[in-house]
């Protein structure tokens, strides 16, 4: 199985690879300038946080954009690459009530898919100034915490998660559960 | 660590096609440089010459403790010490960036000096993971320059080689334990040593106060996890702070510096948490440092930030 991962500058992108690469997956990290052809033949990708201010430096965010639109297999967008795939499809972004950094307590709303199998409350670490707002028409939240709503999203009608917590780092509790379930939802995928 | 065996024989390999001739190591006895320096050993045996800069930052004790080990290890190696130009060149410099590009360049200048000495075309590194990622580049913040990469100079005579770029520390450890290291569980201890520890301008007074205040701190820690109280934190040390506070020393006014204890667990140095302390651990460690070096510190304070949104060391 082969998911990649974009690079948006995120201080744990490479996190997300060792993750990957643990759990036996063709993986590697590539710029968000890399053009999708190059990437039409994956089987899922991550779109990784990163430090830009998604809502007012949108160069920073590269090709994400396209990679959203034209891919078929799975997306799963962290932090920063989950505010860019909300905003993107008609979402709005803002400064954080309460900002988050560390432990958080998540709650989860929804066991179908990404956390399949895992309790209703855990710990996960986050790290991020902005939040999503309000999600995009046709997303679902699957989690959120007391200081944020929008932890987790599910698109209806299209294979694309997101995630504003950071699944990659170790202290976060169920974090390579939640990867091996996006790498399920890849397998299962119909095309 | 995944596949650890593989990475050793790969390494080995690909160290023996690309380095041709001679090569020197920056090595500081810490645990990446060591098994950097202990595969490189088995690729090229004595064209590696292991070098060590003391550059008057380190902790008590360590420049021959680190020359033990290197002869344990049978390394090919050479001492500098280089203390005063480190310090020359630190002279009323207070910003962290500015004091790890400088160090960063220091080192260099050492190494380059070395490399022509030896005949040796290729320098190598302990870098991993967090070193570059933290340092920044074209799409990531700077968080901190490591001394091993934002502090590199652009031109340089020698070519870069570093066989651990993709791993942390926990795979290093292992690979540390699979070569017999010796270094295998020491703890992480920054490039720029002792003079991120100190808050403020560099001096050799200021360092002083903080070796022996990092030094109390971790023979107490140490002390106490012999004695089954606690596990031994990822790292533990003591900062000075630049700050000036009011005391009362045997019903005299006093009026001197601050020492915070940092103590973390962590897996790869990547998240922390700030470590539980026993109240009675970190009393021992506060009436030490404040009864054996009450000319300079009256109080001190401990560190109960996580990582993010702090950093393990301060600066």
């Amino acid at each position: 199985m082969k998911v990649y991962v974009i690079d948006n500058g995120s201080q744990w992108t490479h996190r997300e690879w060792r993750v990957l690469r643990y759990l036996k997956v063709d993986t590697k990290i590539v710029p968000n300038t890399t053009p999708f052809d190059e990437l039409k033949d994956l089987d899922g990708l991550v779109l990784s946080g990163g430090a830009p201010n998604v809502a007012t430096e949108a160069a920073a965010m590269g090709n994400n954009g396209e990679y959203l639109d034209k891919a078929d297999f799975p997306i799963l967008g962290v932090c920063a690459g989950m505010q860019f795939l909300c905003e993107h499809f008609g979402g709005t972004l803002g400064p954080g009530s309460t900002p988050e950094f560390g432990a958080v307590p998540l709650k989860v709303d929804d066991h179908d898919d990404l956390f399949k199998g895992l309790p209703d409350e855990f710990t996960v670490w986050a790290s991020h100034n902005d939040e999503v707002k309000a999600v995009p028409e046709g997303f679902d939240v699957i989690a959120h915490s007391d200081s944020c709503p929008n932890e987790a999203v599910r698109c209806r009608d299209r294979p694309i998660w997101g995630v504003q917590f950071h699944p990659e780092v170790e202290n976060t509790e169920h974090g390579v559960e939640i990867f091996q379930n996006f790498l399920r939802i890849i397998e299962d995928h119909d095309y | 660590m995944l596949g650890a065996e593989d990475f050793i024989n790969d390494t080995i390999e690909d160290t023996k096609s690309k380095i041709t001739g001679k090569a020197i190591i920056a090595c500081s006895g810490g645990v990446d440089s060591m098994v950097a320096a202990a595969l490189v050993q088995k690729a090229i045996g004595d064209r590696l010459l292991a070098v060590y800069v003391d550059n008057g930052l380190m902790r008590k004790g360590e420049t021959e403790e680190v020359e033990a080990m290197f002869k344990s290890m049978g390394f090919n190696y050479v001492i500098e010490d280089a203390s005063e130009e480190f310090f020359t060149a630190l002279k009323s410099v207070t910003d962290p960036e500015a004091k790890r590009k400088i160090i960063g360049e220091k080192f260099i200048r050492v190494f380059e000096r070395r490399a022509k000495e030896y005949g040796a075309e290729f320098l190598i590194q302990g870098t991993i993971a967090p070193d570059w990622i933290e340092s920044g580049d074209g799409v990531r913040d700077t968080i901190k320059s490591h001394h091993n990469v934002g502090g590199l100079p652009k031109e340089m005579g020698m070519s870069l080689y570093e066989p651990l770029r993709d791993l942390y520390k926990d795979e290093v450890r292992d690979l540390a334990r699979m070569l017999n290291v010796a270094a295998s569980e020491r703890q992480p201890f920054p490039g720029p040593a002792l003079a991120v520890r100190c808050l403020g301008e560099v001096t050799p007074e200021n360092i002083e106060i903080v070796r022996e205040a990092c030094y109390i701190v971790e023979d107490e820690i140490k002390k106490a996890a012999d004695a089954g109280k606690m596990d031994l934190p990822w790292q533990y040390f003591a900062v000075l702070l630049p700050s000036k506070s009011v005391g009362v020393q045997g019903d005299r006014r006093a009026y001197g510096r601050t020492i915070a204890i940092r103590a973390v667990s962590s897996i790869d140095g990547m998240t922390a948490t700030y470590s539980r302390i026993p109240l009675d651990v970190l009393d021992a460690i506060s009436q030490r440092i404040t009864n054996t070096m009450k000319q300079s510190v009256n109080r001190v304070v401990y560190d109960i930030t996580n990582k993010p949104p702090a950093t393990i060391e301060w600066e």
